[in-house]
Parts: structure tokens; sequence; C-alpha cells
């Protein structure tokens, strides 16, 4: 049976390289595609994914297993990290906002995946990581909620505006508009 | 527009792989504890190797044969080995953990309020300043608590070494220096003495 996270935790910080490798892999793909999502790069996701895992073995690191699960800590870790690159983009010089037309990004989608990309791109960054944490990486209301910080009811709201907001901006590519065109 | 089509919808925008070098790159800026030089098989051959010339130089200087396997003098020489040992690899270990600390960036922590940067001393030693107190040197080698005529050296084992921090109880305070990496692979005791 496979170490728990406590444990290949508690061997990193000891200084041993595999049960840290075990752990990285064991989480961070979802954790990639969420701070992707997020920031639109393909950089600041590496970045942040491995300041999260570093951050992990620092001695501040305020990571408590025994209140919150490793999962929900980085996903936490990340959607911060995240979200401070983007108000410093935001204040920085090329106020580029979020770019998901890289061109590695470009050439992973068509038409149709580029627009759904730019309206999450659009809406507002409270409804944005929700629906990501939701619908994307499969995680329960709950889980959400610890992870922003927020009540159960007001990310469920929020989920609700965001499903919305996307329905009416998607609308040209809902499917009885693609019979009739 | 329903749910299942705006989900549908939803799935088309895939996330990309992550690139090859994210787990590279997080393995280069793994903190390592500082590697062993010998592979574990050549350390354990050393180890026999030195208990086995030691003993029989014991055994020689106490005019027995190295043969004479007598259970009261083969525990006797065993003793005197397993103290030799202890006595050529204590002091390295302990010079090994304070250079490592030295390079993590120590901090020292009383009662929880961060206190006056580690110090260190000689022979393996570090000073600690306690607040109201006075200063503490520490040492992560077995210190005997009495002298041969039985006055106390005022050396006492106050805390223990772990992972990347060091805990250890002065008098009514609490002492705990933690460092940026590993700094042990296995828990050890510290000592500690008040200065003078």
């Amino acid at each position: 049976m496979g170490k728990a996270p406590e444990d290949l935790l508690r061997d990193s910080r000891r200084g041993k390289e595999a049960p840290f490798v075990r752990l990285f892999d064991d989480h961070h793909l979802p954790l990639f595609r969420f701070a992707w999502r997020l920031t639109g790069s393909m950089a600041d996701a590496e970045d942040i994914v491995q300041e999260c895992f570093l951050g992990l073995l620092r001695a501040e690191c305020g990571f408590d297993p025994a209140r919150t699960a490793i999962r929900t800590y980085l996903f936490g870790a990340v959607r911060n990290q995240a979200l401070k690159r983007l108000r410093r983009r935001e204040q920085g010089e090329a106020a580029e906002g979020i770019d998901h037309h890289t061109p590695e990004a470009e050439a992973l989608r068509g038409e149709m995946a580029g627009a759904v990309g730019n309206a999450i791109a659009g809406l507002p960054e409270t409804q944005r990581e929700v629906l990501l944490l939701a619908h994307y990486e499969q995680l329960s209301l709950e889980e959400i909620a610890e992870i922003t910080e927020l009540e159960v009811t007001a990310v469920k709201s929020r989920l609700q505006r965001a499903r919305a907001t996307l329905r009416e901006v998607l609308a040209a590519y809902a499917p009885e508009t693609e019979r009739t065109i | 527009m329903n749910d299942t089509e705006l989900d549908r919808l939803l799935n088309t925008w895939q996330a990309p792989a992550p690139p090859r070098t994210l787990r590279e790159g997080l393995r280069a800026r793994f903190p390592r504890a500082e590697r062993r030089k010998f592979t574990r098989p050549l350390r354990w051959g050393l180890a026999i190797a030195l208990a086995t010339a030691t003993l029989a130089i014991g055994m020689d200087q106490i005019g027995a044969s190295p043969w004479d396997f007598r259970m009261e003098r083969v525990l006797n020489h065993v003793s005197h080995l397993a103290r030799g040992l202890m006595e050529f690899f204590e002091p390295r270990i302990a010079l090994s953990i304070v250079k490592q600390i030295q390079q993590s960036d120590p901090k020292v922590y009383v009662d929880g309020q961060l206190g006056a940067p580690l110090e260190y001393g000689g022979a393996a030693t570090m000073n600690v300043k306690v607040p109201g107190d006075g200063v503490y040197s520490i040492i992560s080698y077995p210190m005997a608590s009495h002298q041969a005529d039985g006055r106390p050296t005022g050396w006492v084992e106050a805390g223990r070494i772990h992972g990347n921090a060091i805990e250890f109880q002065l008098g009514s305070k609490r002492v705990r220096i933690v460092c940026n990496q590993a700094i042990v692979n296995v828990d050890r005791p510290v000592y500690a003495m008040r200065r003078p």
C-alpha cells in the first residue's frame, strides 16, 4: 500500500527526494491545469506549481494535515499564487490580462474551444476560479469553499452566476444554433 | 442551452499537458540533505574492518590474544570498541550538523518570538541568546552531565534535533531553531549549558 501524503511530506522534509517526487506525481496534473486556466500562461503555471510544492518544504509552511487535505491545501496555494500574479500583471506595464492566445495554446484548440477559453477568461475572477474548480477539476462545493475561503452558499451562487453568464456568451455555439447556420 | 450542452461546450477547452521541465525543474530545486560519500555496502565494509582492527589492537594492548573469546573479555572489548567508535564518529557528526545548519538560514525563536541570530562557537557548539536569561551553548554531541569527581559540568540534555528544527527547553523558555532544509535524517538529542 502507498504511503499517506503526510508521510511522504514528512520524509520529503527530511531531505529525501523520492517521496517528494511521488507527492508531486500524485498531485501536479490538476494543479497545473488549474494554474494554466487561471493565468493563461504555461510559464506562469509551471512556476506556480513548482513554488507550491517547494513551499511545502519550507519551515513557515502552514499546511496542517489534521485540518486540511493536502490536495485542498495545494489548490489553495496555487489559487493564491495565481491571483498574486494576475494582480501584478494588472498593475504592471503590460496590463495584458489573461492571454490564452499563446502559439502553443492556439495550436491546442479550435475556434469553439478558443471561444470557451475567452468566455471563461472574461468572467469576474471570483466566478472564474469557482467554475474552474467545480467543472474542470470536479471538486465538491465544500472543497471549493475551503480553497476560496467562502461559505458553501456563496460558492454555489457564484457557480450559478458563472454558468448563466457562459450560457449567454456562448449561446452562438449551442447545438441548435449550429444546426440553423 | 441546457446544463449538459453547456458542460459539453466547456469540455472542448482542454488544458495542455505540463511540460517536462516542470518535473525536472522541481527536482533540480529540491533541497537535498548532504549526500553520503559511500554507498551502503562500502560503508558497512568499512565499519566492520574498523571494528575488527580496533578489537585486535585493544586486545593486543592488554596482552590478550585476539583469539581469546572468553565471554567477559569479549564483552569488555566490545564495550571499549563501541566507546571508541562513538568517540571517533560523534564529534564529526556534530560538526557536520553545525555546517548543515550554517547553510540553512537558521531562525531562532524563543517562546515563539524571533530572537537574535545563532552564533557559532568552537568545537561544534552554537550559542543562543535568551532574552532576560543569558547566553546558552548548545551542541548535538553527547556531553557528560558530571565530571569524574562528581561535580556537575553544566551540560544537560535539553531537547531534540529533528528534520529541519532544533527544539529545546532552557529554564522556563522554549527555544526553537528552524532551518530552511532538513539538517538530520534521524532525531538526535541536544545538550545545553548556560554560559557563565
